[in-house]
Parts: structure tokens; C-alpha cells; sequence
């Protein structure tokens, strides 16, 4: 074990020049947080006997400090303040008046991050230290603190894919017995049957997307049967959740294993190149949700060339190839799903289904980038909502439309319109002829 | 450079031990949100109501409470033989006859905020900056009922605490100006307060459960936290991770661990982003006119998502140890109206996964992860906790002189409006049948999230309530966030800090 932390000490802090909390140390060898700590501390005792300097270390001090000499609140306070109430603000009023010295005299519990070269400046503000502890090696000394904080997004970037449930007791996470986490109830493996032969066909363009809805769908189907009374729990407890938790689990995996992973390894990939930004995390976490994911990368090029059109039309085209497949092969599918969906539609439902709604709209959401335009992710998700109105009406769109209108913004109506009319129009020329006439009136404004 | 190893650095800083460290666990305590502010949905949300009934039903919900405590109070008070009466309505008060009546304050001041001036504004090189206080010469304290106006004069007028909303009852004499000469004044005071367990011994009496002999173990401690303020320009979220690896018992030594172990649940109140409202500003919107960009709605190209994404991992990290409960503040993307509905699971695509139901129903367990509304009202270990994002007590400020907020707190309890200033300078949905910031049950914690410093204080009603007021600081510039003994309930501030030396 000696040898363990001290080659990924030496590795990472010496050679990488990484800032090393001790964080890191402990999901990389699997130990507990406070061991780690230990680690780190005899990493730097022997590294720094051996040649002083070579090692920097960031100590956090817990205790309660103490009392400070003045309060700057009150204080600054006292100057501007001409206003005295010489009774109380309300004739049955209990509070107590303030007393000027009460503020000052108490202690304060704190937290306190410290650099190596200040440590005992720190401690001398300490009444009583209750802890300390080596919170960061890093071969340089720190300027700042907050580079950090990338210590703790790499681990959210790496370790995204284990059951926090299951594994984190290992490095001394305080543990809840009680936690209730939405379990899926229909395992990868029904799905896949309804959703078979869309498949095939979407795997490889769009796969991610795919499972969503196929998954989404199924979700639909299976809820009527599988539990009446759990009608809530189940539409959401359909894995999506879970998959998120663990970048790439299973139904994920399993549907989408030809988009799903290599967007994965580039995200993380770039992240490790450019670790200092938040994006690339970002990035990596996002990738489960395809839709939101896929907005991003719309963003980006945004970003790059916002006016030009033909900018993002180029990466849209090709999308909208795959889209067309898919939304085909989406289209063929719907009509039996509704069927079976549909019994079990009521009100409740829908509002629940909420999410699952929010959930499905990534599916279509590339599709509709594509043929609307880049920019409403929101229209997009109302979009998504009304679609799942359309499983359970079977297909009564326009009824279902009009009902949202009057609830909601003005924006998500038409935009549903417009969405749908492209994306439908594309794959299956002139399926749904009548519907781009009616296309939004952002459409009208936008820039061409 | 390597530290002495003195006494106190403590079983942290030796070599690493074989001993097996324990496992901790965490402290549950007993939760229950009241779904006292949740609107209605879909159809049956509506937006063409007049404003102008909410103030009808709150001075007739809370007519009878200030009409018991200002009869107590005025029917024997007499000024040259004669005896005050009650009048009904404002217009009723006749000059010279010593009457008392109740009604709705109405504060006229020139600097509150008025819809013409901003259409002006608009047109300005410069706009004046928003005001801190609306406070300021030539304002007028008048009450109001279904009948008419009163102005109120009176040289204790100013120092008490009022607000546009707030029921009142005054003492008085109409003067030779038609003003009402104040001489005393009551308000609604604390409402009854539920004893300890109350509501969930009722559940289980419903039930058919014995109530008697039931053991109940503590729940330990609470932690609120407030204005975490992710913004997502700037990588300031140190304190952040330390607060996070503190909440996980990661962080620090064994004593502190099992500490963290004992804090059963956090509350987020309000403003955990920073940026995120969905209805931009007057100011941004004047921007935009500059830079001649013209969007029409929601501008997909300037969305960043970072800062929702990291609220969500931040969240996420945090819910396999313990659940949380999410209120929304003024920075945050749900409504901007109170009260302030959830923040929607979509938000949340990491952390959703510990909400089991979007729509919780009163049969469902409550959610792990509950994203609640603002204000809201949860029982905790059998304690009421009334908590609210910030932003009523902000707007209250506007209206008064000082600085205490605490008085503030205390008088908004006194008065049973969560919500005072709404609808007149706080956005608000319009509640037709009756006015849902009326407290019906007095909180045994009222806690207010994002002010300026922490603060707290006791304060007793007339039948003995006892309330614990709490101030919750910014943690993004304090650094600082709140333990609440759920036995106690006595609060404790602990400062998270980076020393720069």
C-alpha cells in the first residue's frame, strides 16, 4: 500500500504538476478519505525531508476562532444609521433590543482553508482546532485557491459512473440507510422488444436519442400494466434517472453504444486536455442526456459563427439525414405504442409525465435543431410534452395543442407546430403537407 | 517546510494507520412538507383575477383575529368620559367621536416603484439606480377597506413598523383635516401555534396508531444554507466543495465527521443560481436595445449551462448522504411570482433521480430530494419550520426605516402574512378564494434566506408561542451556513473560509 500512494503521489503531483486533494487519493486507490489524508501527509513529510520545498501542501483547519476585536457590519452600521426607534416596532413586539457587544463576543465555528506559508499565522486565529488536515498537495505553491476546485470536478468527471450508493462507503462518506433513489422498473431488456426495429436503423446515427423515446415509450406502455397504483413513480422511474447518475449504464449502453460512447471519451478526452474550464465537465456529465448535450454542441457553434446561418446548417444537414431515418422509423413505431398507451391516460398522468416529457425531448430535440433553427431549446422541450399528449390521445395532436396554449406561454405552441411540421416533412416528404404553412412566427423574424 | 508534529496536528497528520476507520451513518429526522403554497395546475391556474379580491379575503381571514385583540384592548379606553366604540367600516368614522376600526394599510411613497415612471425610464440616458428603500419624505400611511380610505396621522405612526398589506386596527379621532389622529394600533399577533408532533400524531391517530407509547429518536441537526449564487463566470465555487465534502463527512477529522453525521437534512433557501431568472431585466432588456440585437423571446445562443449543470452535480454528490430540500429565491429559474412553485426535476438531470414523484400526492412518502416552493412550510421532527427565499423580507426593508431585520421577521409574524407587500410591490399570484399568505398556524422556526448577515432571536406570542427567527447569510459572500438543533432549535452559524493570509 506504501508503494501504491506514494508512486500516484509522486505521479500525479510530482510528474503531472496536478493539484492533488485528497479527494483524488482516495477514490484512486479505493481507501477511506481519512487515510488518504494520512497519505498525503507522509507523501509530503518524506518528499519534503528529501529535498525541501519540492512539495506544497494546502491544510484545512476546523475549530472555533476567535472572538474578532470589531465587526465590520456594525460598525459601518453605526455611521450611516440615523433612524432610533424609541419603541418597539409592533405593540406586542418581544424582541430583544440588540445589545452592541453581543454580536462581537460570540465565537465562530469555522471551516478554514490554509496555504502551507500561512499555516501558523491560521492557527494563531484558533481558539480551539478540532481538526487539521493536509487538504491538497500540488508541486508548485498555490496562488489562488480556486484551481481547487478542479480536484473535485475530476472526480465528478471520472467517477460518474459508480453507484455512489454502493461505493462511496469506501471512502468514508457518511452513509443514509434511508435514501430512496427511483429504481427502474422495467429492465433495458423489455424495451428493447417494442423498440426493436427502429433499432437497427438508428442505432448508428442517433442512437442515444433513440433509446430515449423507445425507452420513453415503453415507459408508457408498460405503466398501465405493470403497477396502476404506482402510476407516478413508475413513468419517471423508467432508469432514466439512474443513467444519468453513471455517465454510461446500462440501457444506455445497450441502445447506444455506437453514439454514446465515443461522445463520451472525446468529452473527456477534451476535459483532460483543457481541465480548466468547467465546460468540458460539464461536457462529460452531460452526455446521458443526449438532448442537452446535443443543445450544447448547438451552442458552441452558436458561439463560433452566430449570424451565419450556413454555419450551423452544414452540421445540421447531416444530423438531418440521420433524423429523417430515425423519425421515419419513429413515426412507424408511434402509432402501436399510442395504442397501447393509451388506456392508461388520465390527468394526473400528464402532469407527472412532466419530466418524462423533458426526458423524451432530447430525442427529438437534433431533429428539430436541424429544421427549425438552432435556437429554442425550450419550445423544443414543450414540443416533446405535447408529443407524449399525442401517445395517449393517438394522435389527436391539434386537440391536445390547443389545451397547452392556454395554460402556458405563448412560445411553446406554435413552436410545437413548426417542429413537428419540419421534422415530419423531411423523412416522409409532404406526410404532414399542411403543417409548415402554419410554421411559427419566430420563423418569420429569423434571419435568412 | 513539512510541519513539527505538535500535539495538536493531531491523528491526521501521521502516517497512515491500518486501523479500520468506522463507518458513519447518518441521523434521520422525521419530514414532512405542507403543500401550503403550491398552485394549482394546468387549467385551473389562472391569471384573470383582480388583485384587488386578495386584499378583500385577507382583511376578512384576519378581521377576527385583530377585531379579539383590539376589543380587549380598546373597550375600556376612555378619553374625557368618552368611551371608545368600534366602527365597521372606515368610512363610518365620524370627526371628533373616539372609535376604533380595522382595515389594510396602504403606504403611499413617492419612490415605490410605479409602472409610468419605469415606461419613462425607459427613455432615459441614464436611469436612476433601483432604490434601495422606498422610505423617503411625503409619504402617507392610509387604511383601506371594502368602503373607502382613511389617512392616518399620529405622531406614533412612524415608529411602528407598517406595510402596504399589513391588518390593522387603530385607535383614533378623525381631526378637523379628515385625517384619523392615531393613538394606538393592534395587529392580528402570532396565530396559534401547533404543539410539538402535533400533526403527525394526528396522521397516526387517523390511522388507528397508538400515539402513547411511541419513541421518537432525535433528528438530530438541519443545516440552511442560502445564496449559494453559482454564476458559471468565474471559478469561485471553492467554498462550495468544502461545504459539500464537510455535509459528506469527507473532509475533516473523526470528531467533526461524526458531527456532519448528525445533520439529517439540508435546506437550500433560495438564489442557488445566480443568473437564472427567466424574465430578464428592465436593465438587460435596455442592453440588448443597445447592442441592436433584437431576440424576440428566449435566446438559446447566450444560455450557459454551466451553472445549472454544476448546481446539479453539487446536489447530486450531496443526495446519496442525505436529502434536501430546494427552495426557490429571486434569482432562480422557476416563477417569479410568489408564491414561487418548484423548481422543475428537469432542471435536475443528475439529481432527479431521488425525486420519486413530480407531483408529490399527501399519501406519498415526501421526496429525498424535495424541490419545494417559496415560501414554504415543512414540519421537521415534529417542529413547524416556516422558511421563505428572501424575498418578501427584502421588500419589506424597502418600506421601512432601519436596518433590523429581525423586527421585520418578528412583525410579519405579528401581522400572519408571509407575503405582506404582495401583491402591491412583490409580483404575486392572484389567490381568489382567500389569501394564501395568511398564516393559519404559527412556525416554531421561521427562517428567511440570502440577508445580509446571519441573525436570530426569540420572540413569544400572547399564548405562549415561541418562535425561533433566522436570518440566513449569503453563503457565496459570507461563506457562512446554518446548523439548527432539531431539539433545541437553537441555531449555530459555521463560516467556511479560504485564508489568503
Amino acid at each position: 500500500m506504501a508503494q501504491d500512494y506514494t508512486e500516484w503521489l509522486a505521479v500525479n503531483v510530482l510528474n503531472e504538476q496536478q493539484n492533488v486533494n485528497y479527494r483524488n487519493l482516495s477514490r484512486a486507490l479505493k481507501v477511506h478519505s481519512n487515510v488518504a489524508k494520512q497519505m498525503m501527509y507522509d507523501f509530503h513529510h518524506k518528499q519534503n525531508s528529501k529535498k525541501p520545498g519540492s512539495v506544497h501542501a494546502a491544510y484545512l483547519i476546523t475549530g472555533t476562532k476567535k472572538p474578532t476585536q470589531t465587526n465590520g457590519i456594525h460598525s459601518q452600521k453605526d455611521g450611516d444609521d440615523t433612524f432610533m426607534r424609541s419603541s418597539p416596532p409592533l405593540p406586542s413586539s418581544s424582541i430583544p433590543q440588540p445589545d452592541e457587544d453581543e454580536a462581537t463576543s460570540t465565537p465562530i465555528r469555522s471551516i478554514m482553508l490554509v496555504k502551507e506559508e500561512h499555516l501558523d499565522q491560521a492557527k494563531e486565529l484558533f481558539e480551539t482546532m478540532t481538526s487539521i488536515h493536509i487538504y491538497s498537495l500540488q508541486a508548485n505553491g498555490l496562488n489562488d485557491f480556486q484551481p481547487l476546485t478542479d480536484c473535485n470536478r475530476r472526480i465528478a468527471a471520472e467517477y460518474a459512473s459508480e453507484d455512489p450508493l454502493k461505493e462511496w462507503k469506501t471512502y468514508g462518506s457518511i452513509q443514509n440507510p434511508s435514501v430512496r433513489r427511483r429504481t427502474r422498473k422495467t429492465g433495458p431488456p423489455p424495451p428493447a422488444a417494442p423498440a426493436a426495429k427502429p433499432e437497427p436503423v438508428k442505432a448508428k446515427a442517433t442512437a442515444a436519442a433513440a433509446t430515449k423515446t423507445s425507452a420513453a415509450e415503453i415507459k408508457e406502455s408498460t405503466k398501465p400494466t405493470a403497477k396502476s397504483s404506482g402510476a407516478h413513480a413508475q413513468p419517471e422511474g423508467t432508469s432514466k434517472p439512474p443513467q444519468s447518475k453513471k455517465a454510461a449504464s446500462s440501457i444506455f449502453k445497450s441502445f447506444a453504444k455506437g453514439t454514446a460512447k465515443p461522445k463520451k471519451t472525446e468529452s473527456q478526452a477534451s476535459s483532460a486536455a483543457a481541465s480548466s474550464a468547467p465546460a468540458p465537465v460539464a461536457e462529460a456529465e452531460d452526455v446521458p442526456m443526449t438532448g442537452f448535450s446535443d443543445d450544447d454542441l448547438d451552442d458552441d457553434q452558436a458561439d463560433g459563427g452566430l449570424p451565419d446561418e450556413e454555419a450551423k446548417e452544414p452540421s445540421g444537414k447531416s444530423k438531418k439525414e440521420r433524423e429523417a431515418e430515425l423519425q421515419a422509423m419513429m413515426d412507424q413505431e408511434d402509432e402501436p405504442m399510442e395504442d397501447a398507451a393509451t388506456p392508461a391516460a388520465d390527468e394526473e398522468k400528464h402532469d407527472d409525465g412532466a419530466i418524462d416529457k423533458a426526458e423524451s425531448q432530447p430525442k427529438e430535440e437534433p431533429k428539430e435543431t436541424v429544421t427549425v433553427e438552432n435556437g429554442r431549446r425550450r419550445g423544443r422541450r414543450r414540443v416533446m410534452k405535447k408529443k407524449t399528449v399525442k401517445d395517449e390521445d393517438g394522435y389527436l395532436v391539434t386537440r391536445e395543442e390547443a389545451a397547452w396554449e392556454s395554460f402556458s406561454e405563448d412560445e411553446p405552441a406554435p413552436k410545437k407546430a413548426k417542429v413537428q411540421a419540419p421534422a415530419t416533412t423531411k423523412p416522409s416528404a409532404g406526410k404532414k403537407g399542411a403543417k409548415p404553412g402554419q410554421g411559427n412566427i419566430m420563423s418569420f423574424f429569423s434571419k435568412k | 517546510m513539512a510541519i513539527s508534529n505538535g500535539v495538536s496536528d493531531g491523528a491526521l497528520l501521521s502516517k497512515p494507520s491500518n486501523e479500520d476507520q468506522p463507518t458513519l451513518e447518518r441521523t434521520q429526522c422525521v419530514y414532512n412538507p405542507l403543500q401550503t403554497y403550491l398552485l394549482p395546475r394546468g387549467e385551473t391556474k389562472h391569471y384573470q383575477q383582480q388583485y384587488a379580491d386578495m386584499y378583500f379575503a385577507r382583511l376578512a381571514q384576519l378581521k377576527p383575529a385583530v377585531e379579539r385583540i383590539a376589543a380587549e384592548a380598546f373597550s375600556d379606553f376612555e378619553i374625557a368620559g368618552q368611551a371608545a366604540k368600534k366602527v365597521d367600516r372606515v368610512l363610518d368614522v365620524r370627526q371628533g367621536n373616539l372609535c376604533w376600526v380595522i382595515g389594510t394599510v396602504y403606504m403611499e411613497m413617492p419612490l415605490k416603484p410605479n409602472v409610468l415612471e419605469d415606461i419613462g425610464k425607459e427613455h432615459w440616458i441614464a436611469a436612476p439606480p433601483p432604490r434601495e428603500k422606498y422610505a423617503g419624505e411625503g409619504e402617507q400611511v392610509m387604511l383601506e377597506d371594502e368602503s373607502g380610505r382613511l389617512r392616518l396621522t399620529g405622531a406614533s405612526l412612524k415608529d411602528w413598523l407598517l406595510v402596504t398589506g399589513a391588518i390593522i386596527s387603530v385607535l383614533g379621532t378623525e381631526n378637523s383635516d379628515g385625517d384619523f389622529e392615531v393613538l394606538d394600533m393592534r395587529v392580528p399577533d402570532l396565530p396559534r401555534q401547533p404543539q410539538r408532533w402535533e400533526r403527525d400524531d394526528g396522521e397516526a391517530a387517523k390511522k388507528g396508531k397508538s400515539v402513547l407509547n411511541q419513541t421518537r429518536s432525535s433528528g438530530g441537526k438541519v443545516a440552511i444554507v442560502s445564496g449559494l449564487s453559482i454564476s458559471g463566470d468565474a471559478g469561485d465555487t471553492l467554498s462550495l466543495d468544502l461545504l459539500l465534502e464537510w455535509l459528506l463527512g469527507e473532509a475533516t477529522g473523526a470528531d467533526e465527521q461524526s458531527e456532519a453525521a448528525s445533520i439529517s437534512r439540508l435546506i437550500v433557501a433560495g438564489n442557488s443560481l445566480s443568473h437564472a431568472q427567466p424574465i430578464p431585466s428592465r436593465e438587460e432588456v435596455a442592453a440588448a436595445k443597445k447592442t441592436g440585437k433584437k431576440t424576440y423571446g428566449y435566446d438559446a445562443s447566450s444560455y450557459n449551462a454551466a451553472p445549472t449543470d454544476r448546481l446539479d452535480t453539487w446536489l447530486a454528490s450531496l443526495l446519496p448522504s442525505m436529502p434536501i430540500t430546494l427552495l426557490p429565491g429571486p434569482t432562480d429559474p422557476t416563477s417569479t411570482s410568489l408564491p414561487q412553485q418548484p423548481i422543475h426535476a428537469a432542471m435536475f438531470p443528475h439529481s432527479r433521480a431521488y425525486i420519486e414523484n413530480i407531483l408529490p400526492s399527501k399519501t406519498d412518502p415526501p421526496n429525498w430530494f424535495d424541490t419545494s416552493t417559496n415560501p414554504c412550510e415543512v414540519d421537521i421532527d415534529g417542529w413547524r419550520f416556516l422558511g421563505a427565499g428572501g424575498q418578501t423580507l427584502d421588500d419589506v426593508y424597502k418600506y421601512v426605516n432601519g436596518e433590523e431585520r429581525l423586527e421585520m421577521m418578528e412583525a410579519m409574524l405579528r401581522w400572519r402574512l408571509t407575503a405582506p407587500t404582495a401583491p402591491d410591490t412583490l409580483w404575486c399570484y392572484p389567490f381568489q378564494d382567500g389569501d394564501r399568505f395568511v398564516m393559519k398556524e404559527c412556525p416554531h422556526v421561521y427562517f428567511v434566506g440570502n440577508q445580509p448577515r446571519y441573525e436570530t432571536a426569540i420572540i413569544e406570542g400572547p399564548q405562549g408561542q415561541q418562535v425561533r427567527l433566522v436570518a440566513v447569510p449569503k453563503f457565496k459572500e459570507t461563506g457562512e451556513f446554518i446548523l439548527m438543533d432539531l431539539e433545541t432549535l437553537t441555531p449555530e452559524v459555521v463560516k467556511i473560509e479560504l485564508f489568503e493570509g
